[in-house]
């Protein structure tokens, strides 16, 4: 490093004045995650049986089931992404997606107070199960505050949390 | 002569996490200087009452930022020496190498921060952007690229192909290649010199008597490394503790830039001699619940750190304490700082390398 100006910096900062930015333009150029990344957890409420494994054992406890009421729900800002609950998971409901989700703002609030990043789902009821014509499984943003809403409340799926 | 009063943090240019410190001035001397700590306590100790043995390894991972993966090996290790759980080979190789490229990626940041410090941006930009291929090594190895959640109490959860791993070697050594540049700067440049050089001293003595660890006490020539007791695989390893004697801040910058090579070395060594081949296994699942207590010591990048885990039978642990290396840190740094001229003190407290969140949990 025998440099006679004595600045060590100066061969890299004249390079660096002619060669390619190292950073991305990010908004426009996004690199996707790689393989095998956690990202956001994704629940299928057809094959669960609300079991409640995954609440019992979420070192975060952002998982929330009601065994009776037949509620899956999560805060995905509450949620580390430690991958537990899909491990666990004996009907496989639960999975990793490599994605993560966009910011969640205060926008996302909702009438009740319900914290960003809420995601519920309602399960069908096991003795109107075989009735097809029941909205079996609509993942709603609307959160109960203390009594769980009927399953007739579900309202339109809609892009929740 | 009157005193001065200048409380330092816990919002401070160059502090990345609030510690405080009540600087007590003469003039521009420092004479006297008290930490106060406890700002960022999250109480993650206290959560083995609520969470299972089994799962606290996710927690104890998030004790920390920058050292996450050997902190969630270090409670994984204490749980497995109290349940008398073998790690299957493999497994213990691949600890190591996470381990080490770890400890690369703490270095790069703390180099970062420390040239930001004394006011060398570029340099710093430079030090981040390495880090930052270090990150993707993570994010494609383990699945995250700040907690990793790849550790479980008898192994590992994931695997990297044989293929995989001699691509990231070829990675480190261009990394390592690249960065010796980066250390040419840190080594030669007169300015920096000029900052670091002869502040700071800590004497070899000194660094005994308060109990200083890691790169802090190796800078002042004591030979101290936890990895020199062989835990997880490193008594098959050839390395020698990297120290420098001039105790100085530009002896602590130089003995973490050499640990950048040395760890990229481990990684070659790590990589040469675990078991090859394709479904080899990766974990030993440990039988009912852990009952029993241990002490665990790993080398961190900061230093040692020190677990204890007590368990009781049930699933839920009795405690769970980490001494960690800042800790232990902190007395060298406030006797380093009685004495120094307030200019210095930016670059005493950040050669120390201080975690806080670490240190408060």
């Amino acid at each position: 490093m025998a440099n006679p100006l004595r600045l060590p910096m100066a061969p890299r900062a004249l390079r660096n004045l002619v060669s390619r930015p190292s950073t991305r333009r990010y908004p426009d150029e996004v690199r996707p995650r790689f393989e095998g990344a956690r990202g956001t957890i994704e629940f299928d409420v057809e094959t669960c049986n609300f079991c409640m494994l995954c609440m019992r054992r979420c070192p975060a406890a952002a998982i929330r089931v009601a065994r009776e009421e037949r509620i899956w729900s999560i805060e995905h800002l509450t949620c580390v992404g430690c991958n537990v609950c899909v491990e666990v998971c004996a009907r496989k409901s639960l999975t990793m997606s490599r994605d993560s989700k966009p910011v969640h703002t205060r926008a996302d609030v909702g009438p009740l107070g319900q914290r960003p990043g809420h995601e519920e789902w309602h399960g069908a009821d096991p003795a109107t199960a075989a009735t097809p014509s029941l909205p079996a499984a609509a993942a709603v943003s609307q959160l109960p505050t203390a009594a769980p809403a009927p399953i007739a409340a579900a309202q339109a799926p809609s892009a929740a949390g | 002569m009157k005193r001065t009063v200048v409380p330092f943090g816990p919002q401070h240019p160059v502090l990345p996490e609030p510690l405080v410190l009540d600087l007590v001035l003469e003039d521009e001397k420092v004479v006297d200087a008290v930490p106060t700590i406890g700002y960022i306590h999250r109480g993650l100790e206290m959560m083995v009452e609520r969470v299972e043995y089994s799962e606290m390894g996710f927690v104890a991972e998030r004790i920390c930022g920058i050292c996450s993966f050997m902190h969630g090996m270090g409670y994984c290790v204490s749980l497995e020496s109290i349940m008398n759980v073998e790690v299957p080979e493999r497994a213990r190789w691949l600890r190591v190498i996470w381990a080490e490229i770890s400890r690369i990626q703490s270095h790069l940041l703390w180099l970062g921060l420390g040239a930001d410090a004394f006011g060398f941006e570029n340099l710093f930009m430079d030090c981040w952007r390495m880090r930052e291929e270090i990150l993707d090594i993570f994010e494609k190895t383990t699945g995250g690229r700040i907690i990793h959640s790849v550790n479980r109490i008898g192994g590992v959860k994931r695997d990297v192909s044989d293929s995989e791993l001699a691509a990231i070697l070829v990675k480190l050594e261009d990394l390592g290649r690249a960065f010796d540049r980066t250390a040419g700067v840190f080594a030669n440049d007169p300015s920096i010199h000029h900052r670091l050089a002869g502040v700071g001293v800590l004497s070899a003595t000194d660094a005994r008597a308060v109990d200083a660890v890691g790169p802090m006490a190796r800078a002042s020539g004591v030979v101290m490394d936890t990895r020199l007791s062989g835990t997880s695989g490193y008594d098959q390893l050839d390395f020698e503790p990297v120290t420098e004697t001039a105790g100085d801040c530009l002896a602590r910058v130089v003995v973490r830039m050499r640990e950048v090579r040395q760890s990229v070395d481990l990684v070659r060594q790590a990589i040469a001699r675990m078991p090859k081949g394709e479904g080899l296994p990766l974990e030993t699942r440990p039988r009912g619940n852990p009952a029993g207590e241990t002490f665990t010591r790993l080398e961190q990048p900061r230093g040692e750190v020190l677990y204890y885990v007590k368990a009781n039978g049930t699933k839920n642990l009795e405690r769970f304490r980490a001494r960690t290396p800042t800790f232990a840190n902190i007395p060298a740094m406030i006797k380093l700082v009685k004495g120094c001229d307030l200019a210095d003190v930016p670059n005493i407290i950040l050669t120390i390398d201080p975690c806080i969140s670490c240190t408060e949990r």
